[in-house]
Order: C-alpha cells, then structure tokens, then sequence
C-alpha cells in the first residue's frame, strides 16, 4: 500500500467518524437521566458508541474507498489481482473484534451488577399491573394509582401481573422490568430528579396497551410522607362519588370506555355515557364483563379480575360514579 | 453417483400422457379436482368434529372454534394438496398401485400456466417461490403504508385499536415466514442444484409439495382478518398469556405457522441431502460456492430450530382448544416458558433470515469486484461458527422479561461473540473489494448498501447485546429499528441483490440497468429515513407496539411515515422493471456477468435438466485474476488449465 492512499483512506475514515460523532452529539438520543442507574447506562451507552463509530468509521472509509479508488470503466474486462487471503490479516480482524466486544461486555455486566445492588435499606414498593392500569402499594400498605417517590431513595419494586405480561418502563429512569403473572420481578431504582414522568407499560398486553400509562412524581421527603398521609386518609374515608372517580382513574376504565363526568374518550370498550340498565347490571358488568356484551363488541377483551383487585368499597363508589352519570335517569 | 445422474437425463423418459377430457377432467390432478377435493376434505373435518363431539354428549355439537382448527386450517387445506396432485405419485406407490412411469409432464415449463401447477423442477419452484413471496411482500408492505399512515400523528385517525395491532402482528408475520425466509429459499432452489452441477434436487416432489404450503400457510394468515374479532393481534411474538385468550383470529397464526414451518423443514432436508450428495465430480465441501456453503449451513438451523417455534404455537392452540396448561397461570402454567421455547427458535431465525443473504453477497462482490474471495476457508468456517453460536443467546432476548438473573451476563458475552464471525465476513468483503475492479452494477449497489446497512444494523445489535443499554432499550422504537436495520437492509437488500443477480438466469431476459439503479437509491434514501430516526425515538421513550403516543414524537414520527411512504413507493420501480424486463427485455447471454460458478456455464435460461453433461469440477468458484483459470469442465471439454496449480504457484 503506498503512502497516499494511506493519507486518503484514513482522511475518508476521519470524515465518516466526525459525521458520525455529529450525528451522535447533536441527536438528543437519550432522555435527561432522573435516575443513578440511568446514570450508569447512559455511561456504558456512551463507551459503547465511542467504540461503535470507530468500527463505523473503518468501514465506511474502506467502502468509499475502494468505490472510488478501484472503479472500472464498463467496457473493462480484466480482473483484480488474485489475493486469496492473508493470515496476518485474518488473525488481527479476529482478534481486534474479540477484545473491543469483550471490554464491552466487561463495563456492561460491572454495571448491571451496580444497578442491580439496592443497598441496606430500599424503599419497597409493591406494583399490581393489570389491563389496562397500574396500582401502587406503599410500606404503609397505602395503596394509589399513581407512584410518589422520594429523592436520593434506593427503591426496590416489586412487580406482579394479575393477567398477561406488562412491562414497567419510565423513560427517565431507564430500569425495565416485567410483570409476569404468576412470578415476582424485582427493579431497582433510585431517582435523582424532582419531577413529572410517565410509566409506560412496554409489553404489547391487548387492546389498551398504548394508554396503560400512569403518572410517577420524585419529590423531596417532606411532600412524599405528605402525600402518604394525604393518600391513608382518603382510603378510609365513606364511599362517595369522589371516591368513584379516583377509582375510575387508577383502575384505568378511562383507557378503553368513554365516560364524558371522567373526560375520557377512548374508544376501545363501550361508551359509559349510555348505559341501558340498573346499578347491579353496572356491577355485574365490571365483575363479569363477559355475562353481557355490548352490541358490536368482543367478549374476553375486558379484564374479568375487578372482583379480586377492587375493594368492596371501590367497587360499591364506582358502580355509584357511573350510575350518578347517567343522563337519561 | 455418476450413474444415478445419467439415469435422469437419458433414460427412463416415458411418452407423455394426453391431457384428460370431459369427466375425466375431475379426477386429473388440478385446480379442477382440487375445488372438490378441498370441499370433501372440509366435509370430513366438519363431520369428524361434530360425531365425536355428538357422542361425547358435548353441547354445542358444532364448536366453530374446533372446526376452524380441523376443517379449515388442517384438513381443507390437506385436500387442496391432494387436488392438484401434490401427493399422487407417493398415493400411488402406498396403495400399491403401479407407479406411473415418470414422464417429466411435471418437469419444466413451457408456458406461464406451468407455473401454476404442481412442478418438480427446481427452477421452476425457484421461481413460484420468489414470485409468491414478492407478493406477500407487497401485501406486507401495504399494511405498513396503513399503519405507518396512522402513526404519522399522535391519536388514532384511521384504524381502531384492533385493527391496528393486527395490521402490525400481519406485516410483521407475512414478512417473516411469508417473504425473507421463503425468499431465500426460492433463490436457493433456483441456484443451488445449479452451483452444484446437480439436474435438479434430491428430492423434487418433496421439493414441489414444500413450495405448495406455503401460499396455504399465506393465506391462512390473511383469511384471520376476515374472521368475528379481527386478525391476530399479539404481534409476531405472540406471547402467552395473552395469546392465550384472544378472538379466533390468533388460531390463523397458531396455524399459520405450521405450514410455513413444514414448508421451511422439507425444503431445507432437500438441500441438506442434495448438497451432500448430489456435488458434481470435483466439487469438493472446500471447493463449493460460498452460497451453497451458506445454505448448507442455514438449512441445518432450520431443521434444528423450526420444529420449537411449531412446538410452542401447538401449546397456545392446545391451552385454548384442548384445555391444557401450558402457559395458564391460574392453572399452573409457566408463562415465562412460552419465551424460552419461542426465542429458542426465533433467535436462530434471524441467522436463518441472514446467512443466505451472506452467500448471496459473497457471490456478488467477488463477480463485480473480479476478485477471489477473501479468506474462503474463514467466510465458511464463520458460518458454520455462527450456526453454533446462534444457539446458545436466545435469552438475549428477555433480558427484561424476569427468567433466572443469572441467565443474563453468559448470553450477553455469547451474544456479544457473534460480532466476531460476522465482523470476519464483514472484513473480508471489504478486503475482496480492495484492488479489485468494481463494476457498480444493480446487483452490487445493493450489496454494498446491505454492507453499510448490515453494519448499522449489526453496532445497534451491539447495543442490545449489553445487558444495561438493552434494559433501557428493550420494547421500544429502538428494537424496531434495529431489527429492520437488519432485516431491511440485511436481508431484503441481499434479497434484491439475488434477484437482480440471477434475473437473467431465470428470465433469459436482462433488467433495466437504469431503473435497478434508480430503484437502489429510491430504497436506500427511503429505508434510512424510516428507520433511522426511530433509534432516538425509541431510546427517548416511545415503545413499540402502540397506536397511540406521546405528542412530543409527533414530528419525527411525520418524518418516518414521510420517508416510508417514499420506501414503498420506491418498489413500485422494481416491479415495473422486473415485469416488463421478462416480458420484452433484451435477450439475455449465458453469461452476461462473466462469472466462474456453474450456474453462468450454462445456456439463460438453463435447459430443463441443466447440464447436457456432468460438468468436473476442477478448481474453486472465485478464480478470478488468474488467465485461463476455470471452476469446472462443460461439454466435454479438455481442462484447459489446472487452475489449483495456478493458484499455487500464486500463493508463492
């Protein structure tokens, strides 16, 4: 190989790389960490794009290069040089590959071990999924549907599935589990970041999928034993309509029914507005969705587990909401 | 083996029998005969389901959801094959009747209506293969264009929940099991037998029965839309439990899959078999071309790993049909094991949808760079590490699935060792490019955006190989991404490749030089603005497999379906060109790429039995640069130079 199209190869590797660092730096690829182990996957993100645009680079020099460099004319019938290997080569482009995936692999599993290790003293938290909604149980046994966590606090969830598999994932966090039914998953997380997010569940689990979401607040100690507080006394306090539009809420009816005193408008079940019968058909409805199908909707879509997941309480405000909302009576 | 090859050219042929008249028509094989054949079939599932059901004292006598599963799905489509003649002549041979004498009716084609009958001629299959794959293909790809339509702004616009999800599980398992994997296999049916030197497969009615499942298997999977409850909507994962308890349209893909995966075993027994005994003179395993050593290699996936993919779509169907508990918690199911047993196939599958298109580009980039491959014994060597490799990182794909945590970091570090045999290939064609004589031909452009695409596809593969990133990554737009940077633009664009490639082989005809090139930077500006976005997309926090979304992806997600639609629209180049270049294209020459591979030795298209003589082979298939040098003697030719010595006297 002479020395200028060294010079040149490696002017076509420099190019493809700032290209790619570009692309890498000006995207915001990642969202703003909230979280120590995301923390330590954004670093283990980085190191591995670092080495991924090296290799990128390499590749798309020699690509260009040879294009350019040993393109023939049409009418050329000779052929290349007859190379059929060579040795050296072979063992450097085994070998280079070999240790860049093993450093790789080395940081990765140094940082699922840390972010798998939740310390003495977690915070523990159990979380229900359930089509199409998720519900939080505090130490306390304070149960929302919404999850409140204090900053700087390693938690340790704890996730269970009452029907198909679920998967809790906030953005921010980064930390991603399952919910399997029949099994217990574990997740770690220790938020750095008073703020709003999102939980998204990630497991496609039947038609309310996309809107399973629920809403996850890091504060600061003093508002998150508020918001215990605020949360243990509306637990015990007498069924009323209020009551049945939190139940509405954290049981997530809004992510498949319409129901206009909620605000809902999805349209993945039959629509609240309207509903041709009495206050037990409305509970049998919710206990037993199967027992009575709307016109023109499918049986087995609705979760058939309220029984078990509300309370008789939550059952007894929530059947009282949509009965309350009925226009026509 | 000489003999048994000259006993398919020039003996045994018996006179071909007139075509049947009248009545007679009924009883001979085709669509005739199978019209009735497929309603008594039906009519015998159907009453088969309701006597034992009667004398059971079960009460609905008729349950649909059985009959789906054994009039419609198994034994209609069973009577169909019987119908235009898949089974007659083993029919034959069981019932002890004399078998007819074989008189090749079914061998070759003549006229566009031979291509719609049962053919036991590999290039013929070669090519029903490709054309009803392509047509799958589009299907698929339309109902991408829906979906992506719908995507293109926060909210639901077009589509329901419902039909949305199916939309996704349909593109997703049409494009799987009905285009990238039986494409190849078409491609190979045409090439291989040929490469090898070999008249046809070993086993060509095996051969013409595995082509014929699968337009069943493909139209079992679009029948489930017209079923009460829409088509199967649980993605192509299709994960228990959810799968568990769906309308009927879920049994469609239970089904489905059946038979495209029966197709996918027999078709990949025949090329084991064939090239393992069917090799011309001289055509040693290290003298074979890299695209039959690529098929070898994935037909031995396919015959290991299919069989768990049909095995854990029967357990769904058994939990719901038979009330067994596989997967059913309540009942004591494992619904992890679904996973375990699903990934143990699926995992494999992306090297089954990968190593052909490897072989494919090796035959490319060595004709147009008129260079030897690089390190041949290494690019087969790391096929054969990848096979062995793909069967130990199944479980990279739950990562977040919640299986034994221990489990993790060994099949992240096999995961992780994958990038070894396939950064070797990647090399290697860079190094069988340096110095060579480039021709930019269609087929080549697509083998070097396979290689830039390939190679995106393969760092973000990196990326999900660590266990951390892949936590975070895992279920959203960035798995999309990454799997259709390497499905797209690692398998469709070898798939291109191929077909552009052989296109005068199996057309006779040449393709629009013009329009192939056109049709490459159409695909290429296209599939990179679709699919590239969606890495940040995803890593931000938009999963996968929703109909609705977080408005601050709105905007990117408008460039996706912008750039999509360009996608599509690019193919319809493609088929413009491909139709109207075998209908009027300028008359192809046996060689037009000046290649060594025996395929190009041969008239274009070949003569129905290949080969007028059993070629010797004498050398390797890339000798190129070497004056004079040959892969193999045709036609009784002296040898004209010994290319080994050559190649020895090279080295030195």
């Amino acid at each position: 190989m002479r020395r200028g199209s060294i010079v040149r190869i490696t002017i076509y590797g420099v190019i493809a790389g700032t290209l790619a660092s570009l692309v890498a730096v000006l995207v915001p690829w990642l969202p703003t960490s909230a979280s120590e182990e995301m923390d330590r996957i954004e670093f283990t993100f980085w190191f591995t794009t670092v080495i991924c645009i090296g290799i990128f680079a390499i590749v798309a020099a020699a690509i260009a290069y040879s294009v350019l460099k040993f393109r023939a004319a049409d009418d050329d019938e000779r052929d290349g040089p007859p190379i059929h290997g060579h040795t050296g080569l072979e063992i450097v482009w085994t070998a280079i590959p070999a240790v860049l995936v093993t450093a790789i692999s080395v940081v990765s599993a140094v940082v699922l071990a840390k972010n798998d290790d939740v310390g003495a003293n977690p915070l523990r938290i159990a979380v229900t999924a359930q089509q199409f909604a998720w519900r939080f149980e505090y130490p306390d046994e304070t149960t929302s549907g919404s999850l409140v966590l204090p900053i700087d606090q390693p938690v340790k969830l704890t996730l269970r599935s009452l029907d198909v598999i679920h998967s809790f994932w906030v953005p921010e966090f980064g930390q991603k589990s399952d919910a399997v039914p029949g099994i217990e998953t574990t997740l770690v997380i220790t938020p750095t970041r008073i703020g709003s997010y999102s939980l998204l569940c990630t497991e496609l689990c039947g038609l309310g999928h996309a809107t399973m979401r629920a809403q996850v607040q890091v504060v600061d100690r003093a508002d998150y034993e508020a918001f215990l507080e605020r949360a243990a006394s509306g637990d015990g306090a007498p069924a009323g309509a209020d009551d049945g539009e939190a139940v509405f809420a954290t049981a997530g009816c809004g992510g498949c029914h319409a129901f206009e005193p909620a605000g809902t408008d999805a349209a993945v079940g039959p629509s609240l507005d309207e509903i041709d019968g009495d206050e037990a058909f409305i509970r049998e409805s919710i206990v037993d969705p199967n027992a009575v199908l709307a016109q023109g909707y499918q049986g087995g879509v609705m979760p058939n587990t309220y029984d078990k997941s509300l309370t008789d309480e939550q059952l007894d405000a929530l059947v009282q909401y949509l009965s309350d909302g009925q226009g026509g009576n | 083996m000489t003999e048994l090859v000259h006993s398919a050219y020039d003996s045994h042929h018996a006179p071909a029998v007139p075509p049947p008249r009248g009545l007679a028509r009924l009883r001979a094989p085709g669509y005739l005969r199978a019209a009735w054949t497929t309603l008594l079939f039906w009519a015998f599932g159907f009453g088969l389901v309701a006597f034992f059901r009667w004398l059971a004292h079960y009460d609905p006598v008729v349950d649909w959801t059985i009959v789906t599963v054994v009039a419609f799905l198994t034994l209609a489509p069973l009577g169909f094959l019987t119908g235009i003649g898949a089974f007659d002549y083993w029919a034959y041979y069981v019932s002890g009747r004399p078998t007819r004498p074989e008189d090749h009716s079914s061998h070759g084609a003549t006229s566009w209506k031979d291509y719609f009958r049962v053919n036991t001629d590999h290039k013929v299959i070669g090519v029903q293969y490709l054309v009803t794959t392509f047509f799958f293909f589009v299907i698929g790809g339309l109902m991408a264009m829906i979906f992506r339509a719908e995507l293109a702004k926060p909210d639901l616009q077009f589509v329901d929940t419902q039909t949305f999800n199916g939309l996704i599980s349909e593109h997703a398992a049409l494009m799987i099991f009905l285009f990238i994997i039986p494409a190849f296999a078409g491609l190979a049916n045409f090439a291989v037998p040929l490469m090898l030197g070999a008249p046809d497969m070993a086993f060509p009615r095996l051969n013409a029965l595995s082509f014929w499942l699968l337009p069943i298997a493909g139209l079992m999977f679009l029948a489930a839309f017209l079923v009460p409850g829409g088509a199967f909507a649980t993605g192509w994962t299709s994960y228990a439990p959810l799968a568990s308890d769906q309308p009927l349209g879920q049994v469609f893909f239970n089904m489905g899959v059946q038979w495209a995966g029966a197709s996918s075993i027999m078709t990949a027994l025949n090329f084991l078999v064939t090239i393992i005994t069917m090799r011309a003179p001289g055509m040693t395993f290290w003298r074979m071309p890299l695209l039959v050593w690529a098929n070898f290699t994935t037909s031995l996936l396919v015959v290991i790993a299919t069989p768990f993919i049909a095995g854990s779509q029967f357990f769904v169907m058994f939990d719901r049909i038979m009330h067994t508990n596989f997967f059913r918690v309540d009942e004591g199911g494992y619904a992890l094991g679904y996973q375990h047993i699903f990934w143990f196939y699926s995992h494999p599958a992306v090297y089954i949808m990968m190593l052909p298109g490897f072989g494919i580009i090796s035959e490319v980039i060595a004709v147009f760079s008129r260079k030897p491959i690089f390190g041949y014994r290494l690019m087969a060597l790391s096929l054969m590490g990848i096979l062995v490799l793909g069967f130990s990182v199944w479980a990279h794909h739950m990562f977040v699935a919640g299986m034994a945590p221990w489990l993790r970091v060994p099949m992240m570090v096999t995961s992780m060792i994958i990038a070894v045999p396939t950064g070797i290939k990647i090399f290697s064609w860079l190094a069988t490019m340096w110095e060579g004589r480039i021709h930019l031909r269609t087929p080549m452009l697509f083998a070097l955006g396979f290689l830039s695409m390939f190679v995106l596809g393969g760092l973000s593969g990196i990326f999900l190989a660590s266990v951390p990133i892949d936590i975070a990554a895992s279920d959203t737009y960035f798995i999309v991404a990454h799997i259709h940077y390497v499905l797209f633009g690692g398998s469709v664009f070898t798939i291109f490749a191929g077909v552009y490639y052989w296109f005068p082989k199996m057309t006779g005809r040449m393709y629009n030089e013009r329009l192939g090139k056109l049709h490459f930077w159409l695909t290429f500006i296209g599939f990179n603005g679709t699919f590239f976005p969606m890495h940040w997309v995803g890593l931000q926090g938009m999963p996968r497999r929703v109909s609705d979304y977080s408005e601050q992806f709105g905007n990117w997600n408008m460039v996706v379906s912008l750039f999509s639609f360009l996608l599509g629209a690019s193919t319809i180049i493609f088929f413009y060109n491909v139709i109207q270049s075998w209908h009027r294209g300028p008359i192809a020459p046996g060689n037009p790429w000046r290649a060594l591979t025996l395929e190009w030795q041969v008239s274009s298209p070949p003569p129905v039995f290949n080969f007028d003589e059993i070629p010797q082979v004498v050398a390797g298939p890339y000798e190129y640069g070497i004056p004079g040098a040959r892969h193999a003697v045709l036609n009784g030719g002296h040898a004209p130079v010994v290319a080994d010595a050559v190649h020895e006297e090279a080295r030195r």
